[in-house]
């Protein structure tokens, strides 16, 4: 332990130790609490973190945001158009669900479904009366091809 | 318990009770305004409109001119269709009604109050949700937006076009 000298308001010398911090118990108990606490805070705050970014990252939210984008995509185009759409954080979701690349995006008459679990999937409406065909880039791009061809 | 494991003799129980039960409250906040905001549909009708009043103008009149498929020698055709010869799919399998409505109207450039010639299409029961939602928004019915512009005929007679759009689908982007 460090002694040293220190002056009270008084003037007066007191010593003191780094025991002036501690409380009495020379046991340590304090310090394996403080850590158990600290521990349990961290695992807390990592779990709350953990949730969140799932949340942000889970199929649900995914399919709904790729489903409405891509139905936004094919409302604002012309034909004859291509389209290339970076979907990598879906692809991923969809490889770990055990989808393949293929079936993520389909068109069923003027609706767009996007699928990346196997009980999932969300459907949204466009309202042009365009022949679309959709289709993953080549594999190591993680793009979907969006291929307006023409009008019905 | 917890105080079994960490026994503090001076009753400064510093892991305690109270602190879990904070902690669930926090956690039970958190987890409600993560579950609120992902529970919420992401609500894209007002670019669905807009996108819908800009297709319906490109097909009604094209860099000044009416199409002539509208107006041809002054005379407005009544059998123009806004869904076949815009190219519209307003019907889907998805929904058991019609999502959207559409309104064309011309006015001669004198009298902006009356329109002369009007193109309709789609569920017209969806007008009212417009006329609603004139002071106030509210979401859980039909987006409505309005649009308006300037065009000429063969002729060179001069029209202003006003299109109104609506676009329902509140349960895809709505939490109802």
């Amino acid at each position: 332990m460090q002694r040293g000298i220190i002056k009270n308001r008084r003037g007066q010398n007191r010593s003191f130790s780094l025991r002036n911090f501690l409380p009495e118990n020379r046991k340590g108990t304090i310090l394996v609490e403080n850590v158990i606490f600290i521990i349990l805070n961290i695992l807390f705050i990592s779990i709350l973190i953990l949730f969140l970014s799932r949340q942000g990252d889970g199929a649900v939210v995914l399919e709904q945001s790729y489903a409405k984008n891509i139905a936004l995509l094919i409302d604002a185009s012309q034909p004859v158009s291509e389209m290339k759409l970076y979907m990598k954080d879906a692809i991923d979701v969809a490889e770990k669900n055990g989808i393949s690349r293929e079936e993520i995006v389909k068109i069923n008459g003027n609706s767009v479904l996007v699928k990346l679990s196997a009980n999932g999937g969300y459907q949204y409406s466009f309202f042009n009366n365009v022949d679309v065909t959709v289709y993953p880039d080549v594999y190591t791009e993680k793009n979907y091809i969006i291929k307006i061809n023409g009008y019905k | 318990m917890l105080k079994k494991i960490l026994p503090n003799k001076r009753g400064d129980k510093i892991i305690s009770v109270y602190w879990f039960a904070v902690l669930i409250i926090v956690a039970g906040g958190i987890f409600g305004m993560v579950y609120v905001f992902y529970g919420t549909p992401y609500d894209i009708r007002e670019l669905e409109v807009n996108l819908l009043i800009n297709k319906i103008a490109d097909c009604v009149s094209y860099a000044g001119r009416i199409n002539s498929n509208v107006v041809s020698e002054g005379v407005f055709n009544k059998d123009f269709n806004l869904s076949n010869d815009c190219n519209l799919i307003l019907t889907t399998d998805e929904w058991e009604e019609v999502q959207y409505y559409t309104k064309v109207d011309f006015y001669n450039i004198n009298n902006a109050n009356t329109p002369i010639f009007t193109l309709a299409n789609g569920n017209s029961n969806l007008l009212t949700n417009c006329e609603i939602q004139e002071d106030k928004e509210y979401s859980k019915l039909a987006k409505c937006a309005d649009g308006s512009f300037y065009s000429l005929d063969s002729l060179d007679n001069q029209y202003i076009i006003k299109i109104l759009t609506s676009v329902r689908k509140a349960e895809k982007n709505v939490k109802v």
